[in-house]
């Protein structure tokens, strides 16, 4: 695998995974990035992101429970893998150095 | 709105949607997400605003990474199925090309010829349609009840749209125009030294704001405000000006036929399209008419056409019963009643009959429908019996197909897919077929068709097509995949009576077809032939008609022109020449006025030399002639005049013609004026001193030397007018020019008709002599004669030709009967043109069946046992 890139969205949903740790699952993990971005989000456009990554090795994901309120349909809790981990930390360094590298002018 | 107590679920074809495409193994995943969401929303919004917003985000997962692939091991079926079924298909072609050939070129001959119907009957439906307000434009009828019932006619007073305007609130708008060929319609109009020929109209400055002409200058609202206003079309702008910029406000002139009056150029409209029934190249103020014409400010004068819209949402029907009597109470209109006719539906429906619609040019699209349609049977027919026909080649392949589980659904599918697949191929063919013919085809109609083919045409023309295939698809499929697989791997199914019935049935029923087109054919293009060749009681050969309006020079004009070389006589008249001749009144009276003042008759005003120069035969008395003073006070007759007025020694006496005593002087035999849809009718002959038609009869010789020389004279006498002659021969076929074309039509299609009829029995004739070629071969070595094995192949062929003429003669004495009651000079239907029509259909399936039949009993029996 080539060395793969991690998009603006799937980090966020990347994130949003390793915060609800054992409820990270579609619909919670919509949930939760819709209160904190304040803004719609599709079952699609999360279920897409959630594939490609797992795809791509950063996540992992069973089948958790089944509930009423889906029809009797299972959940399917993810986790990020190590690797998402490493690579996460990474992105995060990347951005603090450059932070610091910013001139202090543009955060007013 | 949460209801515990019962589940609601998002609408099922969503689900079923999300379910077709999401991956297998996200499924469940996707679909539990989903209705959670689902279940928030319900407690949130209301059930309708759930579901859509369900369907809303079913429609968002349309992802590469959710969606199943097309093609690996999770591939959506169907497709793979369709390729498959497809490329059996592409392999049954290859391998009976015979038969496949004979589908294709029946299916591909069998489609064009209806779409070309199709373009012909859209081109006939889309005529007066472009109008913006269309569905609330109507054009006002004047019903006038006469002895011999009510006369209807779009002719109404000039007065009429001011005063819907005024009385009636459901009027939008109203317009007076002037009647096609009315007062001032055609004249020279010049613009410096140009100077053109042309024919317009005149209308309420509401027109363009009614009608939908475009406008290349001027505001629709505006551009007929002034009385001196007038409206030019583009090629007549271009004539007159060399140009369209810049002319508005110009000043053009009209000659003493358009009011002698100078208009101001006020806007330009695009050339008309053949797709307007109403053609003109400029647009007056009615007003200026009102002010020149006195007689148009009467309430009893009918010269205009009225066009009003309705407001929105104004019943027609109430309407219509409201208008009824708008007029009764006008002066002088204590008869006339009115009613509304939507504009757009004129042209195809403009006949009445006693004051009732009564059909018009809608007849023929109807005929042409029905004929598109048989002949789309008919190619159907010959697709259903071929493939029935080759069930025994297929019966192994659904034999072993079934045994490996394949359900009938999807044998069902395999063989629609191969009449689909077909039917393609078939459109591809056609559309080709289709441009060869088409120059052809609007040579014939008169029309342009296929020349602005829109999206919305072509698709209609390909669901056209494809539902052809699925009918010609639907009966081959359904009975080739309902055999038992023991049956057929046993051996035992031979071929079940019942599907031989139907086929037998089928082919009956395409013979019934095209009989039904032969003796069709028959009746129309001798009915033509006769309409055309019919004895009008008058010699129409070597006559020609033109028109001079130069009244003062007439009588030295017609001395020159009698006198000139190759010319034989020379009459005058107004109104036309003697086939456009119309109108007929009432007014004349013998004995006691109450009882036949009211009788119609035909009363053309003729000059000198009419009888002569039409050849028209005089019974007794004497013509019109320079050698008496005052003919004017008197009349000429025709027999069935004569016979009406019922005085004996007529000649000689006198009648009254309104309030001037006029005497007889002389009966001619019965002569046509009109066209032979109307009766014979009694015709009475006043005389007038001088009249814009001219007639000349000339030598049959040297024809275009003599029209030049007479072009000569007319030019010598300071015309304001060229010269534009035509031979009344030519006016005469002119008439009956829709009957013209129907029955070339009518021939083409007929022989479209049976040449897919007779490729089916060709096929069909030949799939039997293949069958039975081992039963010819043993029945020809135990002795049988050609001749006998002949009758043994053609026999059913026969029995099913005859059954069919058995049903198709009286249908078609039936039909064609009812075609001739428009006429009032039909001819007379004979049995015999029938029983061509039945014997030609019989000996064409002979000839078709003959050629295998024959190829079959001459077989060497050696040859086609031997293999066993």
């Amino acid at each position: 695998m080539k060395k793969t890139k991690l998009g603006e969205f799937e980090e966020l949903v990347l994130m949003t995974v390793v915060v609800l740790q054992e409820e990270a699952y579609g619909v919670e993990i919509k949930r939760e990035l819709e209160d904190r971005l304040s803004e719609t989000l599709s079952v699609g456009s999360i279920q897409s992101a959630l594939k490609r990554m797992e795809e791509k090795g950063f996540l992992t994901s069973e089948f958790g429970e089944a509930t009423q309120k889906r029809g009797g349909k299972r959940k399917r809790i993810y986790s990020a893998t190590p690797y998402a981990h490493r690579v996460l930390k990474e992105m995060k360094d990347v951005r603090s150095q450059l932070w610091a590298a910013m001139p202090n002018v543009a955060t007013s | 709105m949460n209801k515990k107590n019962q589940h609601i679920a998002p609408t099922r074809w969503s689900i079923k949607l999300l379910r077709t495409f999401v991956k297998k193994e996200f499924l469940e995943e996707i679909e539990g997400d989903m209705e959670e969401v689902f279940q928030e929303n319900l407690e949130k919004y209301s059930v309708k605003k759930a579901r859509e917003l369900y369907h809303r985000e079913v429609i968002k997962l349309l992802r590469p990474v959710l969606v199943k692939k097309l093609s690996g091991d999770l591939k959506l079926n169907q497709l793979g199925m369709l390729k498959h079924n497809i490329i059996l298909s592409l392999r049954g072609f290859k391998r009976y090309k015979t038969s496949f050939l004979i589908n294709l070129i029946g299916l591909s001959t069998g489609l064009s010829a209806s779409l070309l119907i199709f373009l012909w009957i859209n081109d006939e439906m889309s005529v007066d349609k472009f109008h913006k307000k269309d569905a609330r434009l109507y054009q006002v009828m004047q019903h006038d009840p006469r002895p011999d019932g009510i006369e209807t006619d779009t002719g109404s007073p000039a007065l009429l749209a001011k005063a819907l305007i005024a009385e009636m609130p459901e009027v939008e708008s109203a317009v007076t125009v002037n009647n096609r060929g009315g007062v001032g319609s055609h004249g020279i109009i010049s613009a410096g030294d140009q100077s053109i020929e042309t024919t317009g109209t005149y209308a309420s400055s509401d027109f363009f704001n009614i009608f939908s002409y475009p406008l290349l200058a001027g505001q629709p609202e505006s551009v007929l405000k002034e009385q001196a206003d007038i409206v030019l079309s583009e090629s007549l702008a271009l004539a007159l000006f060399g140009s369209t910029e810049d002319i508005i406000g110009k000043l053009v002139k009209g000659n003493r036929h358009l009011m002698n009056k100078d208009y101001r150029v006020s806007g330009i409209f695009k050339d008309l399209t053949r797709h307007s029934t109403a053609q003109f190249d400029f647009v007056i103020n009615y007003e200026t008419v009102f002010a020149n014409v006195d007689w148009l400010n009467e309430w009893n004068a009918d010269g205009t056409n009225t066009y009003l819209t309705l407001k929105e949402g104004t019943n027609a029907q109430e309407f219509n019963e409201k208008i009824k009597n708008f007029l009764l109470d006008k002066p002088s209109r204590e008869n006339d009643q009115l009613s509304i006719q939507q504009y757009s539906s004129r042209y195809l429906y403009g006949d009445y009959v006693n004051g009732v619609q009564s059909g018009g040019r809608i007849g023929y699209v109807r005929l042409m429908g029905i004929v598109a349609l048989f002949i789309l049977i008919v190619a159907s027919i010959n697709f259903m019996n071929l493939s029935t026909a080759q069930a025994s080649r297929k019966m192994k392949e659904v034999g072993v197909k079934k045994v490996f589980g394949v359900s009938r659904k999807s044998l069902v599918a395999q063989f629609m897919t191969e009449a689909i697949l077909t039917t393609f191929i078939a459109v591809i063919a056609a559309s080709f077929l289709m441009s060869l013919v088409l120059p052809a085809m609007n040579e014939i109609t008169g029309k342009q068709l296929g020349q602005n083919l829109s999206l919305n045409l072509v698709l209609m023309m390909l669901a056209i097509a494809m539902v052809t295939g699925l009918i010609a698809g639907i009966y081959p499929s359904f009975y080739l995949s309902q055999f038992k697989p023991i049956a057929i791997l046993s051996g035992k199914l031979k071929s079940t009576f019942g599907d031989l019935w139907i086929r037998k049935g089928l082919v009956t029923m395409q013979f019934v077809i095209s009989i039904l087109f032969i003796s069709g054919f028959m009746v129309v293009s001798k009915q033509i032939d006769f309409l055309q060749n019919a004895d009008m009681g008058y010699n129409r050969d070597n006559i020609i008609h033109f028109v001079m309006r130069n009244r003062a020079d007439q009588k030295p004009f017609l001395e020159s022109l009698k006198n000139t070389p190759g010319v034989i006589n020379a009459t005058y008249q107004y109104g036309g020449s003697i086939v456009g001749l119309n109108g007929s009144g009432s007014g004349f009276s013998w004995g006691d006025p109450m009882q036949n003042e009211e009788i119609q008759f035909r009363r053309p005003h003729v000059g000198y030399d009419f009888i002569e120069t039409l050849g028209i035969e005089l019974l007794e008395g004497r013509t019109f002639s320079p050698e008496f003073a005052n003919e004017q006070n008197t009349l000429i007759i025709n027999e069935a005049a004569a016979k009406i007025i019922g005085l004996d020694d007529i000649v000689g006496r006198t009648i009254m013609d309104g309030d001037d005593e006029k005497q007889v002087i002389g009966i001619v035999k019965n002569f046509k004026i009109k066209s032979l849809y109307e009766p014979m009718e009694p015709c009475i002959m006043r005389f007038v001193p001088q009249g814009w038609d001219i007639m000349v009869k000339i030598e049959p010789e040297a024809q275009s030397e003599t029209i030049n020389k007479i072009e000569a004279l007319y030019n010598s006498f300071n015309p304001e007018y060229p010269l534009v002659s035509t031979f009344i021969d030519d006016e005469h076929r002119a008439v009956y020019i829709a009957e013209q074309r129907v029955g070339t039509l009518a021939k083409y299609f007929t022989v479209v008709a049976i040449i897919i009829s007779c490729l089916g029995l060709f096929g069909l004739a030949a799939f039997t002599a293949e069958r039975k070629i081992k039963e010819i071969g043993i029945r020809k070595i135990l002795g049988s004669s050609v001749f006998e094995i002949i009758k043994l192949l053609s026999g059913d062929f026969s029995k099913m030709v005859l059954a069919a003429i058995l049903i198709a003669l009286p249908l078609s004495y039936i039909m064609a009967a009812r075609w001739l009651e428009n006429f009032a000079y039909g001819i007379e239907l004979k049995w015999w043109s029938f029983a061509i029509a039945g014997a030609s259909a019989l000996l064409i399936a002979w000839i078709t069946v003959g050629f295998q039949t024959f190829k079959a009993a001459t077989v060497n029996p050696a040859e086609c046992l031997r293999n066993e």
